[in-house]
């Protein structure tokens, strides 16, 4: 291995662990802000930093003249004619985006802090939704349209004004680079300038911050000790129940292989065969459809770990979390904690077989336990969920049971046993404890996205580019570049994880807890059992296509198709009626509010639709 | 080493057992009642449960022989703090029953409506929070901003939101306020809509009905026997309810019927909380029809009801009829009396005792929840430990009435 390897490996590291806990306290606010949210009132949004004018101006400027400039420099160079499309096209496509979002933002911002001038009512007289509907016309227009254009267009135009083709080329991309960067610049200088000089900006990130502070607050924490409890244990426990999280996220991939190039050496006129530090600028341009670096290129994994047994890793270090629970019951001298460590240990070896069992159907048909391989079988075929659908509701099941959450918290039931296992941890060991459940459900929602919803692949984005494909007819071909696919999947990957996770906190605030023995009753008179069936009937359709005719692997392969095709419309559809919901007014209750809130109101001391705690 | 001796049979173990005792409150997160529950398990079933109230107890019988008549509505309003309102008319209800008078039949309908608004609180209360014990948050966060509504309503009306104190002896406080039947017209429906979200995600719901079926089962001699009133004798298919037995204000002149239960588990007084509420609805949407708008609402009697405040101020009659209210208290005639309404958890009795001053010789009450709880240790054993959330949020058990 050598040193650049290292160094993108602790890069990895650091972007997996960032992740885990940074979503570990996104996912605690949204868990507190969804009970808000049934309430109308403000969740926790109490934590605030105040950033000077100054500051708050960069922050708004910085990133968006570095993307300018990102986006804007790579035009006025190398551009080859076959490059002029994709390039033109992605962005039309980059400005039409920031145009029609920052415009959503500016009409936000003048509706809440009023108008100051006749472009400000101008932007504000529009209905927010409009501008959402623009863009996204604008987009299908710019997206069908251009590929229309005839490739010699450019080259005919430049013939006729007498001009040289190339420079010419070069000055049409490198002038709309500068338009998108143009675009972009402004509007966040024109945002800016809404902050005013002197004033502080409170930044509170939606109220995100406020469980990352209460994480924080809690290092400053008395840590109590029982007088009784076990020294050793009780300060194991809560690191044994933080600690297979964060390690079995290793095997998880978050994104596609990359491709760097093997830099040939002058003196030897060989390549050296490992990736150098000034390599790593030597992204490959493209690679070929199967995402398989090139020869003389060097393959990078977005992994932390590339374990052949990458599953059976995942489900052995997950198995000792249950030791956390159980020596936290244990050692911390109180009933109800040992209530609860038991609890939490007989659940979790239940849980665990049906576990195992329900992804036994997926491995048959990906036919490996490599979470790379398992990866690649759903992005070339269909989605897990579509060829495993009974396997993945029993594993979705046993995974939320795994993490103890509703409706399987009956370990921490605090109806029943207060706090369970961890009752008598403060500070910051409570904290951990806190923090890995969490960062459990985190890991727990990749793991659900690698095994049956895709991992890092979208449909129809090929390591190459997009690529829309029924059967054997192709109906839209678009090359993207690598480095644009690897963010793309990196994207997908995450973004997805959240999606799932949001699954999982919707099934908190949805069901109830069940009792203790009807938990016991689910896991080996149902799931277990319908675990079973479900690798008995994979093995009878996995034989039964094996002998089939090619035409039942044609048919096999429109439905894998039409899969991808009904995920890509689902998600497409989902994200215009997300955009439109949170573009819409909220509807007020409609009764009437007693005269003392009345008066409030008129006093302006409740601000109807602004967030106050 | 030595031959161990003793015998066992092919399959049993034996090992040395100790039944393990728990102390279930006083502070704990499902005895919101501050109630402890000593229970002997063994493994997670319970073979044996010492129920023991007490923790709330505020010699409130005490305190009400110290003032006079008036000055115990404060006392009463704590006692089942989740519907006061029921508690004040109660007692006004007693007092004015000792002094042989009854209040004009717009004071009635209004006590009537602010009374059912009071037992929709009290359920949702109920309901919510045994739905939240047992895990379901998001139902209880309904019934709360329900409950909301109608708080509303009560602040507009007494300018309190629990604790009203708004009964008075021959009368209430106050006028109701011209918004009134809008503002309770205009809530209601938006109460009920919650409500049936709430029941939605509960009833159909596997996980929520498998916690409460033929959980904290008590059958309806038992029930007769522990001296059980209100819903809770209800559900187990005695149809006893006060305001149709005994009917008193102007319940008599309302339609509505007394849901019953069969089985008397805890599905069975959760049902029965959710269709009372409809009931009370019903009776609301009644006594709006029927309540004129202007007309008086205490008694004409200077003995009793305080002058205006523009009469104090100005005549001498008033400021005299002012003083010898407030400083020597509604001279209620000597003897006693026994007067019981229907409140949110069942018969809420005042045994009442006067010597013929202004201040009250003995107050008694005769609380629901005393007679529900004490059926507690008997509905928990043998069942589980989680069976105590639901056997006991089913109850109602509020510490302020029954500790008394």
């Amino acid at each position: 291995m050598s040193g650049a390897e290292v160094f993108l490996s602790l890069i990895k590291i650091v972007i997996v662990i960032g992740f885990l806990l940074s979503m570990a306290a996104m996912a605690v606010w949204a868990d507190r802000r969804q009970s808000a949210m049934l309430q109308d009132r403000v969740g926790p949004n109490r934590a605030v930093v105040n950033l000077p004018w100054w500051l708050a101006r960069a922050l708004m400027i910085g990133p968006a003249w570095l993307v300018a400039g990102l986006v804007s420099v790579p035009m006025w160079f190398g551009v080859t004619s076959a490059e002029v499309l994709p390039k033109v096209s992605a962005g039309v496509q980059f400005g039409i985006l920031v145009g029609w979002f920052s415009l959503l933002l500016l009409s936000n911002y003048i509706r809440k802090h009023g108008s100051r001038g006749p472009v400000d009512r101008a932007i504000a007289a529009v209905d927010p939704r409009a501008y959402f509907y623009g863009g996204l016309i604008l987009h299908l227009t710019a997206l069908l349209l251009l590929p229309l254009l005839p490739k010699s267009m450019w080259q005919i135009a430049a013939k006729g004004w007498g001009w040289p083709f190339p420079e010419t080329i070069q000055l049409a991309t490198g002038l709309s680079g500068t338009f998108v960067a143009v675009v972009i610049c402004s509007s966040a200088l024109y945002a800016a300038s809404k902050i005013e000089q002197g004033s502080t900006v409170g930044l509170r990130l939606a109220g995100t911050l406020h469980s990352v502070a209460d994480a924080i607050k809690l290092i400053w924490k008395e840590d109590l000790r029982p007088r009784n409890a076990d020294k050793l244990l009780y300060g194991l426990a809560p690191l044994l129940a933080m600690f297979p999280a964060l390690v079995t996220f290793a095997v998880l991939p978050f994104g596609n292989t990359m491709c760097f190039v093997d830099t040939i050496d002058k003196a030897t006129k060989k390549a050296n065969g490992v990736l150098d530090f000034g390599e790593l600028t030597n992204l490959a341009s493209t690679v070929a459809a199967n995402g398989q670096c090139a020869k003389g290129q060097i393959a990078v994994g977005l992994q932390v770990a590339d374990l052949n047994v990458g599953l059976l890793y995942i489900f052995a270090i997950a198995g000792t979390g249950i030791i956390g629970a159980a020596l936290a019951g244990w050692a911390s001298d109180n009933k109800f904690a040992l209530l609860g460590g038991l609890r939490a240990t007989s659940q979790m070896v239940s849980y665990e077989v049906a576990l195992g069992l329900s992804i036994v159907g997926m491995l048959m048909v990906t036919g490996s336990v490599h979470m790379g391989s398992i990866v690649d079988w759903q992005g070339a075929n269909a989605w897990g969920i579509f060829v495993q659908p009974l396997g993945f509701l029993l594993f979705l099941t046993a995974v939320v049971a795994e993490t103890k959450r509703v409706p399987f918290d009956q370990p921490e039931g605090e109806s029943e046993l207060v706090a369970g296992y961890f009752l008598e941890y403060s500070g910051m060991k409570f904290g951990l404890f806190f923090m890995g459940e969490y960062a459990e459900f985190v890991f727990s929602s990749a793991l659900l996205v690698t095994l049956f919803f895709g991992g890092y692949h979208l449909p129809f984005i090929d390591p190459d580019g997009i690529r829309i494909v029924l059967g054997s007819s192709v109906i839209f071909e678009q090359s993207l570049q690598h480095w644009a696919v690897t963010l793309i999947h990196v994207g997908a990957f995450f973004g997805k994880t959240i999606v799932v996770m949001w699954l999982h906190v919707f099934i908190r605030w949805t069901l109830p807890r069940f009792r203790y023995d009807q938990v016991m009753k689910l896991g080996w008179t149902k799931l277990l059992p319908l675990a079973l069936v479900n690798i008995l009937l994979t093995g009878i359709v996995l034989l039964g296509c094996m002998d089939a005719s090619p035409r039942v692997a044609v048919a096999l392969d429109w439905a894998a198709d039409l899969s991808q095709a009904f995920v890509a419309l689902a998600a497409f559809g989902a994200v215009i009626w997300m955009i439109t919901g949170l573009l819409d007014t909220p509807k007020r209750p409609t009764y009437r509010s007693s005269s003392s809130a009345r008066y409030a109101a008129a006093a302006g001391g409740v601000k109807a639709g602004d967030m106050q705690a | 080493m030595e031959p161990l001796d003793i015998e066992l049979q092919d399959g049993e173990l034996e090992l040395p057992t100790d039944p393990m005792l728990i102390q279930m409150g006083p502070s704990h997160p499902a005895m919101h009642g501050t109630i402890r529950i000593v229970v002997e398990l063994s493994g997670e079933t319970i073979t044996k449960a010492d129920v023991q109230i007490g923790f709330l107890h505020r010699g409130f019988e005490k305190m009400c022989e110290r003032g006079d008549w008036t000055q115990c509505f404060p006392y009463v309003d704590r006692l089942n703090y989740a519907s006061p309102m029921l508690n004040n008319v109660g007692f006004a209800l007693a007092v004015e029953k000792m002094l042989g008078v009854t209040v004009p039949i717009r004071c009635q309908h209004y006590r009537v409506v602010l009374g059912e608004l009071a037992r929709i609180c009290d359920h949702l209360v109920c309901s919510g929070a045994m739905a939240m014990e047992l895990g379901a948050f998001t139902p209880f966060l309904y019934f709360t901003k329900a409950r909301e509504i109608i708080w509303d309503v009560f602040e507009e009306e007494t300018g309190a939101r629990v604790t009203h104190s708004f009964g008075r002896v021959g009368g209430m406080a106050d006028e109701p306020t011209a918004d009134f039947k809008d503002m309770v017209r205009s809530g209601l429906p938006a109460v009920m809509a919650l409500v049936e979200d709430g029941e939605k995600l509960l009833l159909e719901n596997r996980i929520f009905l498998d916690r409460i079926e033929n959980v904290g089962v008590v059958s309806r001699e038992d029930a007769i026997a522990l001296g059980w009133t209100g819903v809770v004798l209800r559900s187990t298919g005695a149809a006893y309810d006060v305001r149709k037995a005994h009917p008193y204000l102007s319940y008599d002149q309302f339609d509505f019927d007394v849901p019953v239960g069969s089985t008397g588990d805890c599905y069975d007084r959760f049902m029965c909380r959710q269709e009372e509420m409809r009931q009370s609805v019903r009776i609301i949407e009644q006594a709006l029809e029927v309540m004129a708008d202007d007309g008086p609402i205490n008694i004409d009697d200077p003995r009793i009801v305080l002058p205006e405040k523009e009469r104090v101020y100005n005549s001498i009659e008033g400021t005299i009829q002012h003083f010898k209210i407030v400083m020597e208290g509604v001279k209620v005639p000597a003897g006693e009396c026994y007067s019981y309404t229907e409140a949110g958890n069942g018969e809420l009795g005042f045994y009442i005792v006067s010597d013929g001053s202004g201040t009250p010789y003995r107050v008694r009450i005769r609380p629901p929840s005393f007679a529900s709880t004490q059926a507690l240790s008997d509905m928990i054993v043998g069942g589980m430990v989680p069976d105590v959330v639901p056997a006991f949020g089913s109850l109602n058990m509020i510490g302020g009435e029954c500790d008394h």
